[in-house]
């Protein structure tokens, strides 16, 4: 049901993963949000809303997180060249190579 | 009212200001490393840092006068104005992601990765220049919140309050730079939700607990002020049902965009100091939902604030409702230990704005248009320097705020309305280009004041309610940018291949996708290239690729 190993280039794509947590996302706020609230004032819809929203959140992070985990072991290999090329942008270096 | 403290009180309020102040210190030779640390701490955070700073920022000095104002005027249905934040929802999985692999120190150097050329250039000077200008604003808006709440507790000049609490907080923001607030932030994040709560349970214990909320609303006939969803109607009232569907797909859908809400700017600083892209996720979903959660608390604190003093019309008076909880009910010692809170709240929304306003002068402005030589202790001095102009500056504004309300209002309409769409298709569709960003923002400065203030005062169209002005301004100002993106040239497919390799963006990017498989850039399943027909297309065969 929920996959846990991603290679780079699986990870890197926009999967059905990404779609349930971009849906579940706004419910688990709304739900944790009203539902806190009326459990405050003692409402059982309150219980149910907080439960509810609670267990979709924790879902929610066993569905992505191994994708988001995945992704980011595969960008830190990357990042200090792009972090070079922004470097560069900043200080006009590309622009300046190219019109040369 | 006049609240008197005891020396204990302000024994919490001095130990509480030296432990900021403190941070500073602690964190100078951390800040001073290189322009890298002094604005986004070396970009090594754990998530659980910067979300604790997106909470702790977010609660402002005006954020309990506001709440308790919906509340108070909406019942339990004003709780969803509070989810203006609920784009993070979506944004911490989408847009964050994207962001946060661009590496941009701000948004509007995010232009000049995304787009090239002129238009990307004038993007990111007219982004950096605004984004000055509104932290400054902000820092106004929010210092004279502080003053007032100074006036009313104490009776001091507005000024006192605004001056002296943003100069403590310079300090530490000009010593130790972004460390210096994301530390403090954490810091105000606990002491702040701590005594959110405390206060809360305090206001709510004594209007009888839960029950007894419920008992004396039911005797005002009031019982359905707990009910979220009680709105006036379809189309009409305080609160239709067509203006909170408005609400909520601005606020949900605008996660698929950069920039689609004024809280985006600050937690772009807040992604980029992540230490990962995972990081960058976790830190926005859970600050904002701690947020929310916060909003939760604070909704029933209110009601029952609502149960003690019902009828209450005049909308300054029942604003400070929540202040008022505290400091006519906790007993005497705390009142200094609540006072701390607030100045721990409003420290943290300071401290940010300051450091943020600074990024953009000094990375935006000066490095890249004034000396992109800079060495790294020269971009510290500016950004420092930088930091004292804004905090001069805000000085200005927030004692002329009370002229300038309805100016803020409109301010704050032109980022909500007909650049909505743009700043989402700017991350979801490859052909959107520079100059129909570019030419949105100009077109909705136009149309908004058209729309919301100059042909209303004609007569030529009636006032329009907020939801109707949001759907007006973005057709309008879809009827300019659309037809100058495709007018124009796309950007050139060499800049959106490399920016589509980095960024791996989410929507309609089909060509640029391809493009980038035919060059063996990407994998897709083991692979580098599409089937032979399709890697065969030339690049310059793609519609509008110059």
């Amino acid at each position: 049901m929920i996959r846990r190993r991603w290679s780079a280039s699986e990870a890197d794509e926009w999967t059905k993963e990404d779609w349930i947590a971009i849906l579940l996302s706004p419910l688990c706020y709304v739900l944790i949000t009203i539902g806190a609230a009326l459990a405050i004032l003692l409402q059982v819809s309150g219980y149910i809303m907080l439960a509810v929203g609670i267990a979709m959140t924790v879902f929610l992070h066993l569905v992505i997180d191994p994708k988001l985990k995945a992704i980011s072991n595969e960008y830190e290999t990357k990042q200090q060249d792009y972090l070079r090329e922004l470097e560069a942008k900043v200080r006009w270096e590309s622009i300046d190579q190219k019109a040369s | 009212m006049s609240v008197t403290f005891t020396f204990l009180d302000w024994l919490w309020v001095g130990l509480f200001l030296l432990l900021m102040v403190g941070s500073g210190i602690l964190f100078y030779r951390l800040g001073k490393r290189s322009e890298s640390d002094f604005f986004l701490a070396g970009r090594g955070l754990p998530w659980w840092l910067p979300a604790s700073s997106v909470y702790a920022t977010h609660t402002a000095t005006d954020t309990p006068m506001w709440i308790t104002g919906v509340i108070y005027k909406n019942g339990m249905a004003g709780i969803w104005y509070t989810f203006f934040c609920g784009w993070a929802a979506i944004s911490a999985f989408v847009s964050t992601r994207i962001f946060r692999r661009s590496l941009a120190y701000t948004q509007a150097e995010w232009n000049v990765v995304r787009f090239t050329g002129l238009g990307s250039e004038l993007l990111r000077g007219w982004m950096a220049g605004w984004q000055f200008f509104m932290n400054m604003f902000v820092l106004g808006w929010v210092g004279i919140a502080m003053g007032r709440v100074c006036e009313y507790l104490f009776a001091w000049p507005t000024w006192i309050g605004l001056i002296v609490f943003s100069l403590v907080c310079a300090i530490y923001v000009l010593a130790a730079g972004y460390w210096g607030v994301v530390m403090a932030d954490f810091q105000q994040g606990v002491i702040a939700f701590l005594v959110i709560i405390i206060v809360s349970v305090w206001g709510i214990h004594t209007a009888g607990g839960p029950n007894g909320i419920l008992e004396k609303l039911e005797v005002l006939g009031e019982l359905d002020r707990i009910n979220p969803f009680a709105f006036t109607g379809w189309w009409s009232g305080d609160f239709p049902i067509a203006w909170f569907i408005t609400m909520m797909l601005i606020a949900f859908l605008g996660g698929f965009g950069m920039g689609t809400t004024i809280d985006w700017y600050v937690e772009a600083q807040r992604i980029q100091s992540a230490k990962t892209v995972r990081d960058a996720s976790y830190s926005i979903w859970w600050g904002t939902i701690l947020g929310l959660v916060r909003n939760s608390v604070w909704a029933v604190a209110i009601l029952a604030f609502f149960v003690l003093f019902p009828g209450i019309t005049e909308q300054s008076e029942y604003e400070m409702g929540w202040f008022r909880l505290g400091f006519d009910y906790l007993p005497a010692g705390m009142l200094g230990f609540f006072f701390a809170a607030i100045l721990a709240i409003h420290l943290s929304t300071i401290s940010s704005h300051l450091n943020l306003g600074a990024l953009y002068a000094t990375r935006d402005l000066y490095q890249h248009y004034v000396n992109p030589q800079a060495s790294q202790k020269r971009l510290v001095q500016v950004g420092r320097i930088s930091t004292g102009i804004l905090l001069l500056g805000s000085f200005f504004y927030g004692l002329i705020m009370e002229d300038i309300t309805s100016w803020l209002i409109f301010a704050l309409w032109i980022m909500a309305a007909g650049i909505w769409l743009p700043n989402i298709l700017q991350v979801v569709w490859w052909r959107f280009n520079a100059w129909g960003y570019l030419s949105s923002w100009i077109a909705n400065l136009g149309f908004s004041w058209l729309v919301v203030w100059i042909l209303p005062e004609l007569n030529l169209i009636p006032h329009l309610l907020d939801y109707q002005q949001f759907w007006i301004l973005m057709i309008l100002g879809a009827m300019v940018y659309f037809p100058v993106t495709l007018l124009t040239k796309s950007e050139p497919m060499d800049h959106l291949v490399h920016y589509y390799v980095m960024s791996r963006p989410i929507g309609w990017w089909g060509p640029v996708r391809r493009e980038a498989m035919r060059r063996g850039l990407i994998l897709v399943n083991g692979e580098t290239a599409l089937g032979a027909e399709e890697a065969s297309r030339p690049a310059d065969t793609y519609p509008n690729t110059p």
